[in-house]
């Protein structure tokens, strides 16, 4: 049933090439404009089957809007994608049918047992009793939730929770799964043991498509695209990505006023990009050596207390500051 | 149907498992019942009055005896001049206060009429208006009986005397009891109120744990999480109307005149015209605050003021009463109150109950049309 005034889904998808088996997701010129705001700039990529592709960017940039087309949860405004095999516009069932997703709120029903919400989310995915029997067994081992099935959900901690969430998007075993945002809020033990389970996922033949902003996290995956203000800017393995800085030099600056120090070299002659890495000030001095750069001096005649430079291998994170800061002069 | 179960049994962990929704939707019910009906009485009895008796005579002391008698009025004071009536009012010691001036009883002795003159506080205009209805009529009645007894004890038979009496008798409802045509109104007030309101709830909260989210990536369809998560709302309507209309029969004694069938089935209509409403609030509305108000504004005004609940419909302005036809509650309210107190069955209330089919059909296709928009 639809208004007269609604359009149908043929009228409303536009024509996808045909599909192509050697990927579990193809993005063709992907769009998603509300008003005059472009969420997603006609973006292309590709993901195979069985990669843990990480897709990353800062908080706005178009993550959530991209998996939510991906999940044929709203519709492209142009362009469009397949999520194994099928077209997210015009057979979104399909689709949903087909993958799991779990998101950063983990959504499960606090006031309902760990083994309520397998036996509803097992429903919702129309599994049999000897199926739902089959994977409830699995998933308690996975998350190690034995013992606790008739625990109150809202009591676990958040790990659990997590791992409850991972085994409720699960139930169904789906071979292309959407993680956005799995690890925000988690404990970094938490954190590292979910990645244990998200690469024993893989290796099982699973595809994951992972959204984070932890940058230490970005190098797990196989493959990564990073996207800012609707832009893919990069896209490639770890290593690839990191390679847009091969030719530059990264110090870092241990220094008593290190929000200071930023502030007095973000203006500075021959300096790329400044910023902080936990209490350190990470500097990018292009292609110069560090002695010709001669950080201590320079701040030292700023009036800093320097402890020390030293020259250090460029991180993912590195490398975004710097893709970024090109992306904004490119624009501006 | 998987699916549908799967939803309609998590609402139902949810509803049992909360003890504030259970007290809303099983307690709160039944204690608006009692206070509505014991509270929000539009019985005017044992009204507090003062007696200014200026006559002093056997003939003024039967009339007040006479009053006495009767149950609407208490004498409680016995003022000795005019100049208190003022200070009775302002302290709330009476209502009325009956004044009987001098000369009442050489008057009625003569055979004129004796005047007595009746004040009344208006401050509080339904016990005002009952309060002189019945003083009237008192004084009437007793004015006449004291005509009677006077033209037999002169040999007139008043029997063959011509002249005309009016009786007057309350059909359905012959004692007037307030609860005889408050708890059929209430049952549809509170089916409305809390069915709507419960209904509008159930989408935006899952809205807002975050928990839709991942319901509209599940291969769950959008009228199957719809119907799922009225059911319970259905059945929890049910029991309520089953509950309510126990108590109305058993602790207030409200009269059931017509057919159980007939309440049953239209009962069932207005509960899917109220979960229809209440879903298309959950369809549109951003928070659960928002819903609390839009539910409120939907269910209970229309249903408490433009219902026939309490204002006769025939009194308010047209307007208004043609905004009434867009409620259920209207048509419930009438179908409610013809099957308890007057037993009128389908032949009489076929429209009511075409009105509710129909708005019944329209509002669950409208909410789903609704439901089915992808942002």
């Amino acid at each position: 049933m639809r208004f007269p005034w609604q359009k149908s889904a043929a009228e409303m998808c536009p024509a996808m090439p045909a599909a192509d088996a050697a990927h579990a997701i193809e993005v063709h010129g992907l769009r998603k404009t509300f008003g005059d705001f472009v969420a997603v700039n006609s973006v292309d990529f590709n993901v195979g089957h069985g990669e843990i592709f990480g897709f990353l960017g800062p908080n706005g940039s178009g993550k959530t809007t991209t998996i939510r087309m991906l999940c044929g949860v709203i519709a492209p405004t142009d362009g469009g994608a397949r999520v194994m095999g099928y077209d997210v516009c015009s057979e979104s069932e399909r689709v949903r049918e087909n993958i799991g997703y779990m998101s950063q709120k983990f959504s499960l029903f606090q006031d309902l047992t760990v083994d309520e919400n397998l036996k509803f989310y097992a429903g919702v995915y129309g599994l049999s009793d000897e199926k739902f029997a089959e994977r409830r067994e699995y998933i308690l081992t996975m998350a190690d939730l034995h013992g606790r099935e008739n625990e109150m959900t809202g009591d676990l901690s958040v790990g659990w929770k997590q791992r409850l969430a991972l085994g409720c998007a699960t139930i169904h075993e789906p071979k292309l799964i959407f993680l956005d945002e799995p690890t925000s809020g988690v404990d970094p033990m938490a954190r590292r043991q979910f990645w244990e389970l998200l690469h024993d996922l893989a290796a099982s033949g699973v595809t994951l498509f992972v959204t984070t902003h932890y940058m230490d996290e970005a190098t797990h995956c196989n493959r990564l695209a990073f996207i800012y203000r609707g832009d893919i800017i990069a896209e490639g393995t770890p290593n690839e990505v990191k390679g847009a800085l091969m030719r530059d030099t990264i110090l870092q600056v241990e220094v008593d006023d290190g929000e200071g120090a930023l502030a007095a070299l973000e203006g500075s002659p021959g300096i790329g990009e400044a910023y902080m890495q936990g209490s350190l000030v990470h500097v990018n001095i292009g292609e110069r050596t560090a002695a010709e750069a001669d950080l201590p001096g320079l701040l030292g005649e700023l009036g800093f207390d320097v402890h020390s430079v030293e020259p250090v291998e460029p991180t993912l994170e590195d490398a975004f500051v710097h893709l970024v800061t090109r992306q904004k002069e490119a624009s501006s | 149907m998987r699916r549908i179960y799967a939803i309609a049994r998590k609402e139902f962990i949810h509803i049992v498992r909360d003890p504030r929704t259970m007290i809303a939707v099983l307690i709160m019910p039944l204690l608006q019942l009692f206070l509505f009906s014991y509270a929000v009485s539009f019985d005017v009895k044992d009204l507090p009055t003062a007696l200014l008796d200026q006559d002093h005579t056997a003939i003024s002391r039967q009339y007040v005896d006479a009053l006495k008698q009767s149950n609407y009025f208490v004498v409680n004071q016995n003022l000795a001049s005019a100049s208190e009536i003022d200070g009775i009012f302002d302290a709330n010691k009476a209502r009325v206060v009956v004044v009987i001036g001098p000369g009442f009883g050489d008057a009625v002795a003569a055979g004129r009429a004796g005047a007595v003159q009746i004040l009344i506080d208006g401050s509080e205009p339904n016990s005002a208006q009952l309060g002189q209805a019945y003083a009237n009529g008192l004084s009437q009645i007793w004015g006449a009986k004291t005509a009677i007894s006077r033209a037999e004890a002169s040999g007139f038979n008043t029997a063959q005397a011509g002249g005309l009496s009016a009786r007057t008798r309350i059909w359905y409802n012959p004692e007037g009891k307030s609860a005889s045509y408050l708890v059929p109104g209430l049952i549809v007030l509170l089916i409305a109120v809390m069915t709507v309101q419960q209904t509008a709830n159930t989408l935006v909260s899952e809205k807002e744990q975050g928990t839709f989210e991942q319901l509209v990536v599940s291969p769950i369809k959008r009228i199957e999480l719809m119907i799922g998560k009225v059911m319970p709302w259905a059945v929890m309507a049910a029991l309520n109307v089953i509950t309510v209309s126990a108590i109305g029969l058993l602790v207030f004694q409200i009269p059931f005149r017509g057919s159980v069938v007939l309440f049953a089935v239209s009962s069932f209509l207005f509960v899917l015209c109220v979960l229809g409403l209440g879903l298309v609030i959950s369809a549109r509305a951003s928070s659960t605050e928002v819903a609390n108000q839009l539910a409120m504004m939907i269910s209970f005004l229309p249903a408490f003021m433009l219902s026939g609940f309490v204002f006769p419909l025939a009194n308010i302005p047209p307007v208004l009463q043609g905004i009434s036809y867009l409620f259920p509650s209207r048509y419930m309210t009438v179908i409610s109150r013809t099957v308890f107190l007057k037993g009128g069955g389908w032949d009489v209330l076929w429209p009511q109950v075409a009105a509710l089919a129909v708005y019944a059909v329209v509002i669950i296709t409208l909410s789903s049309l609704l439901y089915r928009e992808r942002s």
